[in-house]
């Protein structure tokens, strides 16, 4: 027997009170004040690393270039990895919500694969930067030690430089890549789902 | 057009194309809501180049196919406490059917029949989805009997 339901009919029925403008506005209002606070909280992170290095650099004052060039690149890479974050949050990358679907599920997916891309080269650089920027920043003080002592200092540091970036580093970049694989293949088939 | 008569108007519809996607009427009214506040801040830029509805479930669509990716950011998002819900229990058994058949559905055929369900006219689903109308027609034909099929199988 062939049933006859009426799909329409049936669909119609399903209601939802409607939540007042007011309610949705005030919405609106936290999601603003919220993403306003996070932009602060970065920001003033940022802020106070550079006072510290400079307050480092006033308060020390290095005389090698190598030092400077050191505390340059220390505050560089934090700058470049917090600007790169801030860039990646922010509505620069929000995409067109008013394409059809095919194109934003297509935007979706490639803006995935870009972020993927993204926070992994700055991840990368990240510790370059900081790696290269510690080692040329030691060097005056290092120097000024006794033979040992400064060997020593400058094997604890690659030490640690080593255990960052064999260790510490894939595990962060697996971390962060499992949740965007993740999505990344999910958009992809929705992407197919769209394919004949 | 004013905001306030587009939400008049479109919400019954969005939170439909959304409760159908989801099956869950607090996520569903999350997702609604979320779809009006893109509305209202979009509305600005709003052309004319397509229709008003065809605009309105283009975004609707689209956040529902974003979701997700909040779905892990979000887990324990604070949804509104203060909404009233109907209570889901005292629905026909077949409307609650229905709407979870539909969202068992692959994602863009989520979207494909809720917007069909509610009435859009073919060549507008065409320019919300991004697919050609007879494409779009052999679709919704292929749903409407799996979910036909499904209804039997349950005795309908």
């Amino acid at each position: 027997m062939a049933t006859n339901i009426d799909f329409k009919d049936l669909w119609k029925q399903q209601t939802s009170e409607k939540p007042s403008i007011e309610e949705l506005l005030g919405r609106l209002k936290k999601f603003k004040n919220e993403n306003l606070r996070k932009l602060l909280i970065t920001n003033i992170l940022l802020i106070i690393t550079c006072l510290f290095i400079g307050f480092i650099w006033y308060y020390y004052e290095p005389r090698l270039i190598t030092t400077k060039i050191g505390i340059v690149l220390v505050i560089l890479a934090m700058v470049i990895f917090l600007f790169a974050y801030n860039k990646l949050l922010s509505p620069i990358y929000k995409l067109d919500t008013t394409q059809t679907n095919t194109e934003y599920l297509h935007s979706l997916y490639s803006l995935k694969n870009k972020h993927k891309f993204i926070q992994t080269t700055m991840l990368n650089l990240y510790f370059i930067m900081l790696f290269a920027g510690i080692s040329l920043y030691m060097y005056e003080y290092a120097s000024k030690m006794k033979m040992i002592y400064g060997i020593s200092a400058y094997l604890l540091t690659f030490l640690w430089i080593a255990f960052n970036w064999f260790y510490l580093r894939p595990r962060i970049i697996k971390k962060q890549q499992a949740k965007l694989n993740g999505l990344i293949d999910k958009f992809e088939e929705m992407n197919d789902q769209l394919k004949d | 057009m004013i905001f306030e008569d587009i939400y008049e108007l479109y919400w019954p519809k969005i939170f439909r194309l959304c409760m159908g996607y989801v099956n869950n009427a607090e996520q569903a009214q999350d997702l609604a809501q979320e779809t009006f506040i893109i509305v209202w801040q979009q509305l600005p830029k709003f052309r004319n180049e397509s229709s008003i509805g065809t605009w309105i479930f283009r975004i609707a669509s689209n956040n529902c196919l974003k979701q997700i990716e909040k779905e892990k950011r979000f887990a324990k998002a604070e949804l509104p406490i203060h909404l009233e819900e109907k209570k889901q229990e005292s629905m026909e058994p077949q409307i609650q059917l229905l709407y979870q058949f539909i969202s068992e559905l692959p994602e863009t055929d989520r979207i494909i029949i809720s917007l069909e369900l509610e009435e859009v006219r073919q060549a507008e689903i065409a320019g919300i989805v991004g697919l050609s109308e007879s494409n779009i027609r052999v679709r919704i034909h292929r749903i409407k009997e799996k979910l036909t099929k499904k209804f039997k199988e349950n005795g309908y």
